[in-house]
């Protein structure tokens, strides 16, 4: 069976080389995409900067992906890591802060 | 030619030193911050009366005061209380009872929130309640909406009148809680890039799209509130997650640190306002 | 788990499926790259105004009164006679992409910045209040 399995793969690789790669690439530029993303994520929150849609997009990009949505998937966690990044960016400089001037003008 | 960089560094060297001096000169102590805080507000409504600041946005809304007190004649939250007081009277599993927990009664509510040495936290009368219960073997409630409201509700009624009067303590641990507190309510924040203060200081009273923006000054006393949004009660953390949302802010965990020192914070802001919960908002 | 099995077997079967799936794929392909103009046709590009009033993108409302628009905020100037006040263009462009260069003060969100607006949108929401 396993053996039957093999030679119609090895065939079918041939076959669909390309289209294979194509899949794979997929597959590893999406999980790089949500990796990066995460990891924004991460340190967004632990600066406590993280924005409220970041996590709905990684949700939404994993059921792209499951719906065979590469592209739309990759966009999605691409954004999710860029609204981490800011909101990391954001937090930065925001501690011992005093009253702004307008509430002594 | 070569000068130019060390006049640079010179003039980098003695701007900082200036700048370091400078912000040391203006941390404010915690009681100059609430004297600033208080005079702002004052002066900004100068014919408001202190006391009405308790109101929230109906010291400064009057056409939605108007529906207000007609809602307060008829008090949604009333069965609250009700609930509440029950809650009070009934025993848990083991026998005891919140009366045992809370030995001076129910109307406490102007002890918090308060800085807890033994813990090094602030500790809030939601936390109280739930570690009263769990130290009782009961089930804790959940922070934001549903049956702590009720218990809530009937100790913020039996402690109206009571002064908001938050000590600050000398911890140099409560002092690093209240400026954490106080970074979180200055900090602009979520993709909208908003910060408590800017709305509900610089532009107390003024209105976003059809709302009027209430002043942060008597923001604390009056929880828990039923909001008609809401159809239903909510805590002060219910209230300050949907602060975040708005902003585009993720919210944080109700009772967590950084909501309990805000709590501080905001609360010691509003020493001296009486206590009018339970209260009903839009 | 028998990991390099599973793997083995996903590999082995991966390409059957995309072999038997090649015809309809591509079919499907064909017809996706058909539907998404047709798509962006039946909705329409918003317009600078959409996005002006629109309260998840511009939301300029909630501050700004602006000609045409209801309910508007009281927190900023109203949008008036906007041309005559910037007559740089670029000078608003930066206004709306990070008010707070300008004021450090301003409660005003960083459209681009905080990439709220897309650069195109925000070009257009640039156009539309100039036009004010």
């Amino acid at each position: 069976m396993l053996k039957k399995i093999l030679m119609i793969a090895t065939f079918a690789t041939v076959s669909s080389f390309s289209n294979m790669t194509l899949a794979e690439e997929n597959a590893d530029s999406l999980k790089t995409a949500v990796e990066a993303a995460k990891t924004a994520k991460k340190a967004a929150a632990t600066v406590g900067g993280e924005w409220r849609d970041i996590g709905k997009f990684l949700k939404k990009a994993k059921k792209l992906a499951a719906d065979g949505k590469f592209d739309k998937a990759v966009k999605l966690a691409k954004k999710a890591e860029t609204q981490g990044k800011l909101g990391k960016a954001q937090m930065e400089g925001q501690t011992n802060l005093e009253f702004p001037s307008y509430f002594t003008k | 030619m070569k000068k130019l960089p060390l006049i640079l560094s010179v003039c980098i060297t003695a701007c900082l030193s200036l700048s370091v001096a400078l912000s040391s000169a203006q941390a404010a102590s915690p009681a100059e911050d609430q004297k600033i805080f208080q005079d702002f507000f004052k002066k900004k409504f100068p014919d408001i009366k202190e006391a009405e600041f308790a109101n929230g946005v109906y010291a400064v809304d009057s056409v939605g005061r108007e529906s207000w007190e007609a809602i307060e004649e008829f008090p949604p939250y009333e069965p609250v209380v009700d609930k509440g007081a029950e809650m009070w009277k009934k025993p848990f599993a083991n026998g005891k009872g919140f009366k045992d927990c809370f030995k001076e009664g129910p109307a406490i509510a102007g002890k918090y929130p308060h800085w807890d040495k033994e813990k090094s936290m602030v500790m809030t009368l939601p936390l109280a309640i739930n570690n009263c219960l769990e130290a009782n073997g009961e089930k804790p409630l959940k922070y934001k909406k549903g049956k702590i409201n009720n218990i809530l509700a009937y100790m913020a009624f039996e402690s109206r009148g009571q002064k908001v009067n938050v000590e600050m303590s000398d911890d140099p641990k409560a002092l690093e809680a209240y400026q954490k507190g106080k970074d979180f309510w200055l900090a602009k924040r979520g993709q909208l890039n908003m910060s408590c203060a800017g709305c509900h200081a610089q532009n107390a009273s003024n209105k976003i799209r059809a709302d009027v923006l209430s002043p942060a000054f008597g923001h604390p006393t009056g929880f828990p509130v039923y909001r008609s949004k809401w159809g239903g009660m909510g805590t002060l953390h219910r209230r300050f997650t949907g602060c975040n949302k708005q902003v585009r802010a993720k919210p944080f965990k109700a009772q967590g640190e950084e909501y309990r020192n805000l709590e501080f914070f905001l609360t010691y802001m509003s020493n001296g306002l009486e206590l009018n919960g339970p209260s009903s908002r839009k | 788990m028998n990991k390099p099995l599973r793997r083995l077997a996903i590999l082995g079967l991966a390409p059957i499926f995309a072999f038997s799936a090649l015809s309809f794929s591509s079919l499907s392909m064909a017809e996706d790259k058909k539907a998404e103009p047709a798509a962006k046709v039946e909705k329409a590009e918003p317009t600078g105004k959409e996005l002006a009033f629109s309260r998840k993108k511009g939301n300029c409302l909630a501050c700004h009164m602006i000609q045409g628009g209801e309910m508007a905020g009281t927190i900023a100037p109203p949008l008036i006679a906007m041309a005559a006040r910037f007559p740089d263009k670029e000078k608003l462009r930066a206004q709306i992409f990070d008010a707070q260069v300008a004021n450090p003060d301003s409660l005003m969100p960083p459209f681009g910045k905080h990439k709220i607006l897309s650069e195109k949108e925000l070009d257009k929401v640039v156009d539309f209040v100039l036009s004010l």
